[in-house]
C-alpha cells in the first residue's frame, strides 16, 4: 500500500517535471503531431493506398499508424533513455539511492510516466486522424491497437532502460539516441512503407521491435487481423530489455571517475 | 611513520577508546579501501558519539569523500569494521536509510520541480518526516519555496540539498562539504542551522576544507592525510598534541638584542626583522617575567600580543609533515 503511494507520488512529480521540460515536450509530444499533419498534407493525395505485407491500407491510415508508432518510439526509447542518462550523470539517481525509497518504485514510476504520455499521444493522434483525415477505427481494431500500444511501450521502455547501460555520458546519449531512432524509423516503415525496402534491409529491420510495432499498428488501423508474430517479437524485446536492465543498469554517474 | 608525527599518533590512540555501541553513532575500526593498487584509506579508526558534530578535515585526495561514502552505504570497504547506527553500512537496508540523511557532493536535483515540490517528494520517502514547511524554513528557503530548483543560485541550490537531507528528520546526518560556494552570510546561516540540528540531539558527520567551519561547528575533528587519520579530538586536544606552541610577539625595544630579552623572559627568542618572537607551550610565566621586567625598566613593548595557533595553522602543520619527510 505504501509502495503504491510511493510509485504514484513519483509518477506525479515525473509528469510535472516532463511537462515543464520544453525539450521533452517538443520531441515526444509536438514532433509526432506536427509530422502527422505534414505527412498527410504533403505526401497524401485523396485515393493513395499503401501495401503492407499483403494488406492494403489508405495512405491517411498508414501515416496515422506511423506517427503512433513513432510517438511510442520517441517517448519510450529516446526520451526515456536520455532523461535517465541525464538523471544518472547529474547525480539525481545516486541521490535517490541514498533515500529509503525502493529502486524498483522509481523504475515503475518512470515507465508509468511513459504510459501516461503515450496514452495521451495515442488519443490525440487518433483523434486528429479520425476527424481531420477520416481514419476509421473499428471495435476489433481498437482492441488490437491497445495490445500493440501496451507491448510497444513495454518493448521501447525496457530497450531504452537497457540502452542507458551502454551509454557513458549525456553527450553520447544525445548523439547516439536520435541517430538510432532515425535509422530504425526509416527501415521500419514509419516514413517509407516496408514494401519499398530491399529484402536484406527488411530482414535487418525485422530484428528490431520498431518494425513490428509500426507494421502491427498500421495493419490494425487498416482492419487486418492481429499478427501474433509482431506481438511476440515485441514481448520478447520487452523481456530481453528487462533482463539486461536488471543486470546492467547503473545508478552512479559514469562520466566522472569514481 | 616519521618521528615528527609520533606525538599526534599517540594522541590519536588515546582519543579512540572503545565506546559502547549505544553511545556511538558511527564506529570505524582499521578501515581500508583500495581502488586497484591505489589505497584511498589505510587503516582508519574513529568513533562519532551520538549527539555530536564531528568534522572530517583534509586536503583534496586525502580520502574524505571515500570515507563518508563508505559510511553512507554507497561504497564497499576493502577491509576493516564499520558500524553506522548499529548496522553495517556495506549492506544498506531500507529501515536503516530511514534513519540517516545525506547531503552529497555534486548531486543535482530535478531542475524542473519547485523547492516545495522537491522537499515534499523527498519527505514522502520517509515514515516520519519533518513538516515540509518546517524543513523549508530550517534550510533558509522560505523566500524561494515556489521557485524552480533549476533557477536558483548555486548557494540556494546547496540549501535545497540540505533541505532534502533533513526532510526525513534523520537521527544521523552526513554533510559532504555543505557550504562550498556559499557567500559569508549564507555560510553563517548554514552554520546556525547545523548548530540547530545539534540542539535537536541529532548527530552530524561533516566533511569540509574550511578550517573555520570545522572550528566553529565541530565538537571533535578528525584530520585525514593520504588515507590515514593523523589527528583526532577537539581543537584544543589537537593543538595540545602538536609542537604548535603559543606565540608571544612584540616589537624589539630599541637598544636590545634578542639574547637580552631571552635572559629576562627565561625563554628563547627569535628575531625576525623588528619583531621578537617567543614560542612557548605555556605563555603565562614567560609573559609575567617579560612584562614585569619591562614595567620595572620603563620599557614599552609595542605591539605585544599572544597568538594561539588556529586550526588552520595546525592543519597546515599536520598536512605539511608528509612533504617534509618524503
Amino acid at each position: 500500500m505504501s509502495e503504491l503511494r510511493l510509485v504514484l507520488t513519483q509518477t506525479g512529480y515525473q509528469l510535472v517535471s516532463v511537462a515543464r521540460n520544453r525539450r521533452a515536450v517538443v520531441f515526444s509530444l509536438v514532433f509526432p503531431i506536427v509530422l502527422l499533419v505534414m505527412f498527410n498534407s504533403v505526401f497524401v493525395k485523396g485515393t493513395d493506398t499503401v501495401d503492407l505485407n499483403g494488406v492494403t491500407v489508405d495512405a491517411h491510415t498508414y501515416f496515422t499508424g506511423s506517427m503512433l508508432a513513432y510517438a511510442i518510439l520517441l517517448a519510450g526509447f529516446n526520451s526515456l533513455a536520455i532523461s535517465l542518462v541525464m538523471q544518472r550523470e547529474s547525480g539525481q539517481l545516486k541521490r535517490l539511492r541514498g533515500t529509503p525509497v525502493p529502486s524498483w518504485t522509481f523504475m515503475v514510476a518512470t515507465v508509468l510516466r511513459c504510459v501516461v504520455t503515450v496514452g495521451l499521444m495515442t488519443l490525440v493522434l487518433l483523434a486528429i486522424g479520425h476527424f481531420a483525415y477520416d481514419v476509421q477505427i473499428s471495435g476489433s481494431a481498437a482492441g488490437d491497437l491497445l495490445l500493440y500500444v501496451v507491448l510497444g511501450i513495454a518493448a521501447m521502455c525496457s530497450a531504452g532502460i537497457a540502452a542507458t547501460a551502454l551509454i557513458g555520458d549525456v553527450d553520447s546519449a544525445s548523439a547516439a539516441l536520435p541517430l538510432i531512432a532515425v535509422v530504425l524509423s526509416l527501415i521500419s516503415g514509419i516514413f517509407v512503407s516496408v514494401d519499398q525496402l530491399p529484402t536484406w534491409l527488411a530482414d535487418v529491420a525485422r530484428v528490431f521491435p520498431v518494425y513490428h510495432l509500426t507494421t502491427g499498428v498500421q495493419a490494425a488501423l487498416g482492419g487486418a487481423s492481429l499478427d501474433a508474430g509482431n506481438a511476440a517479437v515485441l514481448a520478447l524485446w520487452g523481456l530481453g530489455g528487462i533482463a539486461v536492465a536488471a543486470r546492467r543498469f547503473r545508478w552512479e554517474p559514469q562520466g566522472v571517475p569514481a | 611513520m616519521s618521528s615528527a608525527s609520533t606525538p599526534v599518533k599517540a594522541q590519536l590512540n588515546g582519543a579512540t577508546p572503545d565506546i559502547p555501541d549505544e553511545l556511538a553513532a558511527i564506529a570505524v575500526r582499521d578501515l581500508h579501501k583500495a581502488y586497484g593498487p591505489a589505497e584511498a584509506l589505510r587503516g582508519v579508526s574513529f568513533d562519532v558519539r551520538r549527539g555530536e558534530i564531528f568534522a572530517l578535515l583534509g586536503p583534496n585526495g586525502a580520502g574524505k569523500t571515500t570515507m563518508i561514502e563508505i559510511l553512507e552505504g554507497y561504497r564497499r570497504r576493502t577491509s576493516g569494521e564499520a558500524r553506522v547506527l548499529g548496522a553495517d553500512p556495506g549492506r544498506p537496508a531500507r529501515r536503516w536509510r530511514e534513519r540517516i540523511g545525506l547531503v552529497l557532493q555534486e548531486c543535482e536535483l530535478d531542475p524542473n520541480l519547485t523547492v516545495r515540490e522537491t522537499v515534499r517528494l523527498f519527505s514522502s520517502f520517509y515514515p516520519a518526516p519533518r513538516l515540509v514547511e518546517e524543513t523549508i524554513e530550517l534550510a533558509g528557503l522560505a523566500d524561494v519555496g515556489d521557485a524552480r530548483v533549476g533557477r536558483l543560485s548555486g548557494g540556494q541550490r546547496r540549501r535545497v540539498d540540505v533541505a532534502v537531507g533533513i526532510a526525513g528528520d534523520p537521527e544521523l546526518i552526513f554533510l559532504d562539504e555543505p557550504t562550498t560556494g556559499f557567500d559569508p552570510t549564507a555560510r553563517r546561516a548554514a552554520w546556525s542551522m547545523i548548530d540547530g540540528l545539534r540542539g535537536l540531539g541529532r548527530t552530524v558527520l561533516l566533511t569540509t576544507h574550511y578550517m573555520d567551519e570545522a572550528q566553529r561547528l565541530a565538537d571533535r575533528i578528525g584530520i585525514l592525510r593520504d588515507g590515514e587519520l593523523v589527528a583526532i579530538g577537539s581543537v584544543e586536544e589537537i593543538g595540545a598534541g602538536l609542537r604548535n606552541d603559543a606565540l608571544i610577539r612584540f616589537r624589539l625595544p630599541e637598544g636590545f638584542a634578542g639574547h637580552h630579552i631571552a635572559d629576562e623572559a627565561g625563554a628563547p627568542v627569535e628575531v625576525e626583522g623588528e619583531l621578537a618572537i617567543i614560542r612557548v607551550a605555556d605563555p603565562q610565566p614567560v609573559l609575567y617575567r617579560l612584562t614585569s621586567w619591562a614595567v620595572h625598566e620603563g620599557i614599552h613593548l609595542s605591539g605585544l600580543e599572544v597568538i594561539r595557533p588556529t586550526l588552520e595553522e595546525m592543519f597546515l602543520e599536520l598536512t605539511a609533515e608528509e612533504v617534509e619527510h618524503e
